[in-house]
């Protein structure tokens, strides 16, 4: 048997060697296609190469006292801000007296970059492949007949949804401004939330064929640069045709693929972004999705949400064991039921006991079944009610009541005792904060109920240990994922499902921040002023 | 493509036959599953042991529920067999009960007053000790003038388990009146394993006709035709019943074991009797024990706390002198108690009071000469000292009675 395992190890070295050679000769091959400085031939291979798409608009320009330089303006319709092409591109290169002179194309090329476009970020493009880049992300290009450059002048526009409020990460107090699917926006979005120039940020395209813009987001001295550079990495190594949303990002620069639980957070939140950038995260935005990476993502990150940060640290503390407790119940309260009242009945009450052998007298199914079909029903109507259109909606939920609530307690197929449990899980499931855990707690939960079934208590104690030594093996970008609990930093230990006041913050968390670890000055703890400054006013005035 | 590690799919692969080859080991649904109630132990003509088995029947039990049909009939169902032995009876009882028999929610053990006399129960105890299944904090009592199956048997109003009304009627009675004691199977070991000490377990009887306390009309009723009441301590010595203490003779017991937690003591006035009535809300016996002589020298030391809660007669307790008086009264009033019940006692060379263990932990030496005929060789002659500190608290809402104004 072990020879066998070591032949196949072997041959996977293989395989991963081969894959990288190919890989670097690929790009060794990559040569640069220069532009060409016939204005007809580069419009003919633009349109060529664009397939004559229809929403590709060239424009056609000729200045110059005989008209004989030729200009092509060249832009994709509804990507750009028409009104600023027209306004001052256009307008002014038509208009603009220098270039009724006389001049070769070459002048008119500077005088266009420096005094005629009255738009910001131009500049000149050389390669056929920036060029569609370019083109392809909302700019305008321009071409000069007999030059071999082109000049793009960043016009992106067109119709996008503005800052909206956050539909999932809601919350009661603090800002309720949501990202947008516009990374320029959201990067804005941060910025304007921590105005230092330390927040830097990293852009890079991602996607073979999509080009999706993708930023990396720091603070320079506060993140670590070892995890700074691994992201990097990651993000580099990535090599598909299409990022469509920051899940294709999450999926491919995990730690561990082989688990339920996410180790990658995201959110929708600018005010969460900010909270975690000044603990040492790093934020990767995606274009074209309003949801926001964070790395590294700890267990522990997924039971907390911003606003445990803006109420008072008692009333956050104890929201948070509620989230933990809802947490237990909704991966082990099937599980202990099922384990309960199949092996170990001596552990109800005897009055419990009894009303729950009433209920079950007329149920021919084992209550393993019993859990099961109550789960399965609830996680069909769930799927079947997100994604219906909404004026179904309504329908899905009153039928979904009525099978699991009462026809199904009524025929006796279910006893009411199991609906209360089935019930009570979904909403101990709806309680946790994160909808990425809340979605691995529903599949762990399955495996618990099977362990129930088949050992009872000691079943579930089995999986219980099994998912801990899971949790704990895990890391995200290198931190160990259940830190500070496992391994356990008794300072940081007060922000985990406790949250201590925030004038006790004093250091940001070891494992994720680089070299700057003081978040607070000395002495933040408020108090009322001191005996002096109050007695001694009224005493003076009185004497 | 074939990159699944098989090391990890062989693990798995054993990983998972885990859970299909051991299938539902020892699994079984709630309603597979007799929940006995109670268990009472008679013998018959043939000197077998009848074994009375009270199931619940949930359906009855839980009532308002749907498809229960709560109340229509009995909440529990009796079934006897019998046996030589405890354990035969109860596989013998498998033959007429259709679901497994599950003990662990039984909660009382009844003993016939005619076993208990006879052959002592310490044999019967075993069975259900070392049963996994049986919790040893079930209770045990001995049915008096009764036969044990017709406690089991009888149907009870307000609590419908006839098993959970005994237990809450021991407690409460424990409580409230200072006359029961309640004992638990290993309560009853620990006393009757040690060498000082005797046990003692209250009796129950039925008031009233057993044969009408087995039918629905008995609690389709106000008054039943056959109720379940606490009736005294039944006192046993070497494992046997040999006495029944009642009324002061069980109080006084209950004093000197320090169970009284609320009683009432009554006393004269003047001439009067029943005059005052004190209720004790706070007590505290001390038994301690001199070990100079051959025979040990035992002090009990009673504070009692309590109210005045009833005055018969106009008594001025504004006044201090009066309070101290009564208070006076009431330690001979108790005094009493406690030395009859130690009288008693004595006489039956059976020492339920422990007195034993008190000399034990003062003079280990000493014990070890008197331990093994403790019970008659020393016990019954041993000195006994009562003293009594009783201290009114409170007068209730009144100080002096409104019929103390009508008098004058």
């Amino acid at each position: 048997m072990v020879p066998f395992f070591k032949r196949k190890k072997q041959s996977n070295k293989g395989k991963r060697q081969e894959r990288d050679s190919s890989g670097s000769s690929k790009n060794s091959a990559e040569e640069k296609d220069f532009i060409g400085s016939s204005l007809a031939a580069n419009v003919d291979k633009i349109r060529q190469k664009t397939g004559y798409s229809s929403d590709l608009v060239i424009r056609l320009i000729n200045i110059g006292p005989q008209s004989e330089i030729k200009i092509a303006v060249l832009y994709v319709k509804g990507m750009v801000d028409s009104q600023s092409i027209n306004d001052f591109l256009i307008e002014q290169i038509m208009k603009n007296k220098a270039l009724q002179e006389k001049i070769m194309p070459n002048e008119a090329l500077d005088i266009i970059t420096e005094e005629a476009v009255a738009l910001g970020g131009v500049k000149s493009v050389q390669d056929w492949e920036e060029l569609f880049t370019v083109l392809m992300a909302g700019n305008t290009i321009l071409l000069i007949d007999g030059i071999n450059k082109a000049l793009s002048a960043s016009t992106q526009g067109g119709a996008r949804r503005s800052v909206q409020e956050s539909t999932t990460n809601v919350s009661v107090r603090g800002s309720k401004e949501a990202f947008t699917e516009s990374i320029e926006t959201n990067t804005a979005m941060v910025r304007r939330i921590i105005n230092n120039p330390n927040l830097w940020t990293e852009s890079m395209k991602i996607g073979k064929m999509t080009k999706t813009e993708v930023s990396i987001m720091y603070i320079n001295g506060i993140a670590k640069n070892e995890i700074v550079e691994e992201v990097r990495k990651r993000l580099k190594r990535i090599n598909i045709d299409g990022i469509l949303e920051s899940g294709y990002i999450e999926q491919l620069i995990e730690d561990q693929t082989l688990t339920t639980f996410p180790t990658v957070h995201h959110t929708e939140r600018p005010d969460c972004v900010a909270g975690n950038l000044l603990e040492g995260r790093i934020a990767i935005l995606v274009n074209g999705t309003p949801f926001v990476l964070l790395v590294p993502a700890l267990f522990i990150d997924f039971f907390q949400s911003v606003e445990d940060y803006y109420e008072r640290f008692d009333i956050s503390t104890a929201l948070r064991f509620l989230r933990t407790v809802t947490f237990l119940i909704s991966l082990i309260a099937p599980a202990v039921y099922i384990a309960a009242t199949t092996f170990h009945q001596e552990m109800i009450p005897t009055q419990l006991a009894i009303i729950i052998a009433a209920q079950r007298e007329s149920v021919p199914f084992p209550a393993f079944v019993e859990a099961l079909i109550m789960e399965v029903t609830f996680e069909i109507l769930r799927e079947a009610g997100i994604r219906m259109p909404k004026a179904i909606g309504s329908t899905v939920s009153i039928v979904g009541a009525l099978v699991i609530g009462q026809a199904a307690v009524q025929a006796g197929i279910v006893s009411p005792a199991m609906v209360i449990i089935v019930s009570m899980t979904a909403i101990a499931s709806f309680a946790t904060p994160s909808y990425a855990v809340a979605i691995s707690a529903r599949l762990v939960r399955f495996v618990f109920m099977i362990s129930a079934a088949t050992f009872g208590f000691y079943g579930i104690i089995l999986a219980f240990i099994m998912l801990t030594v899971h949790l704990c093996s895990l890391r995200s970008f290198g931190v160990p994922y259940m830190s500070p609990l496992a391994p356990f930093i008794p300072g940081e230990a007060g922000d985990t499902i406790l949250r201590k006041p925030i004038w006790a913050y004093s250091k940001r968390p070891h494992l994720i921040s680089g070299e700057n670890k003081v978040s607070e000055g000395k002495h933040q703890k408020p108090g009322p002023p001191g005996p002096r400054n109050m007695t001694n006013h009224y005493t003076e005035k009185g004497e | 493509m074939n990159k699944l590690n098989r090391k990890a799919m062989f693990l798995f692969f054993i990983m998972i036959s885990t859970v299909f080859i051991s299938g539902c080991w020892s699994q079984k649904e709630l309603n597979e599953l007799a929940i006995i109630s109670a268990m009472a132990i008679d013998k018959n003509e043939d000197g077998k042991y009848v074994k009375t088995i009270q199931f619940v029947n949930p359906g009855n039990v839980a009532g308002g529920l749907q498809g229960g049909g709560g109340g229509q009939g009995p909440a529990v169902t009796v079934y006897t067999a019998t046996g030589d032995t405890i354990l035969e009876a109860h596989i013998n009882a498998s033959a007429k009960v259709s679901r497994r028999l599950y003990h662990a929610h039984a909660n009382l053990l009844v003993i016939s007053e005619e076993v208990a006399r006879e052959e002592g129960i310490d044999g019967i105890i075993d069975a259900f000790e070392r049963d996994p299944e049986v919790r040893t904090e079930s209770k045990i009592v001995i049915a008096r003038d009764a036969k044990a199956g017709d406690i089991v048997k009888s149907l009870t109003s307000i609590d419908k388990v006839p098993s959970e009304k005994v237990n809450k009627t021991l407690l409460v009675t424990e409580r409230a009146r200072g006359e029961n004691i309640v004992v638990s199977i290993q309560d009853f070991i620990s006393v009757s394993a040690s060498l000082g000490r005797e046990p003692v377990i209250s009796g129950f009887r039925i008031k009233g006709e057993p044969e009408k306390g087995k039918k629905m009309e008995n609690v389709q009723q106000s008054e039943l035709d056959a109720t379940l009441e606490a009736s005294g301590l039944a006192v046993f010595k070497e494992e046997k019943l040999i006495d029944w203490y009642e009324g002061d003779l069980a109080k006084g017991t209950m004093w000197i074991l320090d169970k009284i937690q609320q009683t009432d003591v009554k006393v004269s006035w003047k001439g009067k009797k029943n005059a005052v009535v004190y209720n004790v809300i706070r007590q505290k016996t001390n038994v301690s024990a001199d070990t100079k002589n051959t025979y040990p020298e035992m002090t009990i030391h009673v504070r009692a706390e309590g109210d005045i809660r009833e005055l018969t007669t106009p008594v001025d307790i504004t006044d201090p002198a009066v309070i101290s008086d009564l208070e006076k009264e009431i330690e001979k009033e108790i005094k009493k108690q406690l030395e009859k019940a130690v009288t008693r006692t004595q006489k039956n060379n059976s020492d339920i009071f422990g007195f034993g263990e008190v000399v034990h932990r003062t003079d280990p030496e000493k014990w070890k000469k008197m331990k093994r005929d403790w019970d008659d060789e020393y016990f019954p002659y041993v000195n006994v000292n009562v003293k009594v500190d009783a201290f009114i608290r409170r007068t209730g809402l009144r100080t002096n009675s409104f019929h103390s104004n009508t008098e004058k």
